[in-house]
């Protein structure tokens, strides 16, 4: 049970520790900007003062926010996402002043929107009341690129829809408003979903009403797939469900069953879609296909070779030669022109954000807040996973985004929600109780 | 749940370690195998947009350039001299990649060989520091752009060197072709351009200097004469009968005529003063194919001259062997026709080989590398590389050649107050042209310089001979040469 306490007890520990990181993380994010302007054009960045000024100035916002919205919260996350954001930051402007400009326009969007979901959502628990709403905007959301007028096919993926001058992938706020949805249903639903059999002669079979769901999530995400043309989201889409499902439940049987759709929807999908096996014949073997679709791959690996372990230095490579690098390969840049160590410093960003996540996740007692905080976790880990593996080569290449550091308004946004969300539970289930005083109470329900 | 979230976190650290794995499989394992993956530009395009140092004569004219630009390329290689050093310091192209001294001096053009220097301030560790070097050569402008003047329209080659330590004063050969065009960063005029110098029959691109091969004609009447005085001396001595024409063994009545049908013998000396074919395809067939062949070995044939350009060509001698049922062959070959085949640089060495007490040394075009402070960081240290003949018949050759020049046949090379010792060569081609030789050096007591003139394939005739036509050209580059830079 939590409590509000009076005005004047102090902020907590978390908070001093949440802002000296902070402020190391603009440290690095101003210290890497110097060097790749030095390194580029040989001198000091003209706008360091106006760049400087304007990062300290949104994340002190977005501290201050955390101090009076969410003052127990995690004290990690906000500023890995914020050096995750710089780093971005600093080599889409060394690639392209005019993304530049755009990536802080959504980076200050983003802070915005971080700091009204922290406003709005007083009580993660609030959420579940509204899970078919969730689902529904979410599942729309999903679908809405396949709309004909509005929705647009770019680089052979139908992700994206156009309003006004603007394009935005409203899959990236889909898998949020899903994962609630998952969550809400999945504890609604728990003890069914775990003890669901039917007696079949001796055998005790999952009942199939409880496996529909499972069935419906593999079907659309099979959808995404075929009709948006988008391995990686309908990938992550069907990760997230199975992976909450086995977590919800604890049912090993749903890995199991997970797995063998999977492989089933990708046997499938590799007979019938084009572009799903050029994809895979790419990454097995890109190099008779340099000219065409092994390109980008190839460019990506010699990009990294050329980095190697300490990395060209930020500004003195030459990455700008990677197709499409400010989105979706950007990690190349990052490991051509810091290195093998700094590739390696943002897998540790990722995995520092992910397990906090995880971390806050454990520590919920209440299973809504529980499930919800290890779905969002899953989707950075998953998603970074996705797209580092194929920027790397390590799995066939997809065209998701890489969380806070890729170029992307609605992807950069729809994570600062999703970071919010994180510190709202992490905030609920930290909170201290403290003897109410007599002056000034209120109790939660 | 809170083992499944435990254990979803682990599955997310192993494949984050899969990551980390892989990256370490692309950026150390194959990293370098990457690199040098012929797909890979990189690093093509890294050397095109490094700043790369000046090549300079030693009389500090400036044959290579590096001139910012605003392209992608970031830098322009100009040739300022153009066609006129154009095969010795080569080209500098993105399509055909590195030739002549780009080549040779890559390292040191751009500084990739540059002694660490401790960066000295902040700005040094973060931008790119300037480590280009200038390469200074041997060559000297002056006396590159007399060649040229000299030779004319005429196709040839000249070579001057200094003897004493190899270093060459100039190398011109015409035709030679214009680097800048190479340079360009218009890869499809490149192309244009390097097609139409390849289609040219005479091979602007392949230097005649160090890189083609002639018949010697009597020029290698040296190598026979310093033949007969390491091997059988008393052949010096032995008096020739006076003849027009040699009658050659086994060969069904051939004979082996004198220039102009003139009548010639006597001892060596008068031998060589005049260039009787008959008398030196005597002694040919008196010395023997082993001997022969052995001469012309240590006198460079037959061997890749170290020369620091790229792909320099050999001169041919044929095998002993090869001569065993062919005495006609022998004795033509003595005379420098048949199979015998010289390149201009390496007659420029012969001479220097008996300028330099029997002492060939390493030919080369690098004389000093500086940085871009100014301060030399290498200069070349001169070596011998072949010992030709003894220093005593270096001298005994230096008097037959001095003879040409005082009353022989190459009496237009005569300087006055120096002494000119030479030898004339024109040479047979079969196709009624001759090639017109001059090989010399000068001062005859102690050389400084070297040289070897081919003037290609003019119409016989009878003033068409290396006396003519060859050795007015060596006379003013000696002339040039002696007087300084």
């Amino acid at each position: 049970m939590a409590v509000r306490v009076d005005s004047t007890y102090r902020i907590p520990a978390r908070r001093r520790t949440e802002l000296g990181l902070i402020v190391l993380a603009v440290m690095l994010t101003g210290g890497l900007y110097v060097l790749a302007s030095l390194g580029k054009a040989g001198s000091l960045p003209a706008n360091i003062g106006p760049f400087l000024g304007i990062i300290c100035g949104l994340l002190l916002l977005a501290h201050l926010g955390m101090r009076k919205l969410a003052p127990y919260a995690d004290p990690i996350l906000l500023p890995t996402a914020a050096l995750l954001n710089g780093v971005g930051y600093v080599f889409i402007a060394r690639l392209n002043s005019h993304l530049a400009g755009l990536q802080a326009l959504w980076t200050a969007i983003g802070i915005a929107a971080f700091l009204a979901t922290l406003a709005v959502v007083r009580r993660a628990r609030d959420l579940e009341r509204y899970r078919y709403i969730f689902a529904l905007v979410g599942i729309g959301l999903l679908l809405m690129p396949l709309v004909p007028v509005i929705g647009q096919n770019i680089n052979g993926a139908r992700l994206w829809i156009r309003v006004g001058g603007v394009t935005f992938q409203p899959g990236e706020m889909a898998k949020i408003f899903l994962a609630i949805f998952f969550a809400s249903y999945m504890v609604e639903r728990m003890e069914l979903l775990r003890q669901g059999t039917l007696r079949i002669g001796r055998f005790q079979v999952i009942d199939p009403k409880y496996i529909a769901p499972v069935l419906v999530a593999w079907a659309l995400s099979l959808m995404i797939f075929l009709f948006e043309n988008d391995l990686g989201s309908s990938f992550l889409f069907f990760a997230l469900f199975i992976g909450m499902l086995w977590i919800s439940t604890g049912r090993n049987g749903y890995l199991g069953l997970g797995a063998v759709l999977f492989s089933a929807g990708a046997a499938f999908a590799l007979k019938v879609i084009g572009h799903a096996k050029s994809r895979l014949a790419t990454w097995r073997n890109p190099w008779p296909k340099y000219n065409t679709t092994g390109y980008q791959i190839i460019q990506g690996w010699f990009a990294m070779a050329a980095g190697g372990v300490f990395g060209d230095g930020p500004g003195l490579g030459s990455p700008q030669r990677i197709p499409e690098v400010a989105t979706d390969f950007v990690f190349a840049a990052i490991a051509e022109e810091l290195g093998l160590l700094g590739a390696t410093a943002v897998l540790a960003a990722y995995i520092l954000m992910v397990g906090a996540g995880l971390r806050i996740a454990v520590r919920c007692e209440r299973p809504f807040e529980k499930l919800l905080a290890t779905g969002l976790a899953l989707i950075i880990g998953v998603q970074s996973f996705v797209i580092i593996g194929g920027v790397t080569r390590l799995i066939p290449l997809t065209g998701i985004t890489l969380p806070f550091v890729s170029y992307g308004g609605s992807s950069l946004i729809a994570n600062y929600i999703l970071l919010a969300l994180l510190l709202r539970i992490s905030n609920d289930s930290s909170t201290p109780e403290v003897a109410p005083v007599a002056s000034d109470l209120t109790v939660a329900s | 749940m809170n083992r499944q979230i435990r254990a979803a976190g682990v599955g997310i650290i192993v494949l984050f370690v899969l990551l980390f794995l892989q990256l370490n499989y692309v950026q150390v394992v194959r990293a370098s195998g990457l690199d040098h993956n012929h797909l890979n530009t990189r690093l093509a395009l890294a050397k095109f947009t490094t700043k790369r140092g000046d090549i300079v004569s030693a009389d500090a004219v400036v044959l290579a350039h590096s001139q910012p630009s605003s392209d992608s390329l970031k830098y322009q290689r100009v040739y300022p001299t153009n066609d006129l050093f154009g095969q010795i310091t080569g080209y500098f192209s993105y399509t055909y990649g590195l030739e002549g001294a780009e080549r040779s001096f890559d390292a040191d053009l751009t500084g990739a060989d540059a002694p660490f220097q401790l960066p000295k301030s902040l700005k040094d560790l973060t931008v790119k520091q300037d480590r280009s070097q200038t390469v200074t050569l041997t060559l000297s402008d002056k006396l590159q752009q007399l060649a040229k003047d000299q030779l004319g329209s005429r196709k040839g080659a000249v070579v001057a060197l200094n003897p004493t330590t190899g270093a060459i004063l100039a190398m011109w050969s015409n035709p030679s072709f214009d680097p800048n065009p190479l340079a360009g960063h218009d890869q499809s005029q490149v192309r244009s351009y390097w097609q139409a110098e390849n289609a040219n029959a005479d091979q602007p691109l392949l230097a005649a200097s160090f890189r083609q091969r002639f018949f010697p004609g009597s020029t290698f009447k040296v190598i026979t004469s310093s033949a007969v005085l390491d091997k059988q001396p008393d052949l010096a001595t032995k008096s020739y009968p006076q003849l027009s024409a040699l009658p050659l063994p086994n060969a069904g009545g051939q004979v082996l005529r004198n220039f102009g049908g003139e009548v010639c013998g006597g001892a060596l000396p008068d031998l060589f003063t005049v260039s009787c074919n008959s008398g030196f395809a005597a002694i040919g067939l008196d010395l023997g194919a082993q001997a022969l062949a052995d001469e012309a070995t240590s006198f460079g044939f037959n061997q890749t001259p170290p020369l620091d350009l790229p792909e320099a060509a050999q001169s041919h001698f044929p095998a002993a062997s090869t001569f065993a049922h062919d005495l006609p062959g022998l004795a033509k070959s003595a005379i420098g026709q048949q199979n015998v085949q010289a390149v201009p640089l390496n007659m420029a060495l012969v001479a220097g080989a008996i300028a330099n007490g029997g002492v060939i040394m390493t030919p080369h075009i690098l004389a000093q590398v500086s940085n871009s402070q100014g301060q030399v960081v290498r200069t070349y240290q001169p070596s011998p590389w072949l010992t030709a003949t003894s220093a005593q018949t270096a001298t005994q050759m230096t008097q037959l050649m001095l003879s040409v020049v005082q009353s022989g046949t190459g009496t237009a090379a005569q300087i006055p107050g120096v002494e000119v010792a030479g030898k004339t060569g024109t040479a047979q081609t079969g196709n009624n042209t001759i090639h017109a030789w001059f090989v010399a050096f000068a001062p005859a007591t102690a050389p400084k310089v070297a040289v070897a003139v081919l003037v290609e394939s003019q119409p016989e005739g009878g003033e068409a001979t290396g006396g003519v036509i060859a050795a007015p050209i060596a006379k003013t580059m000696l002339q040039a040469a002696l007087q300084g830079p």
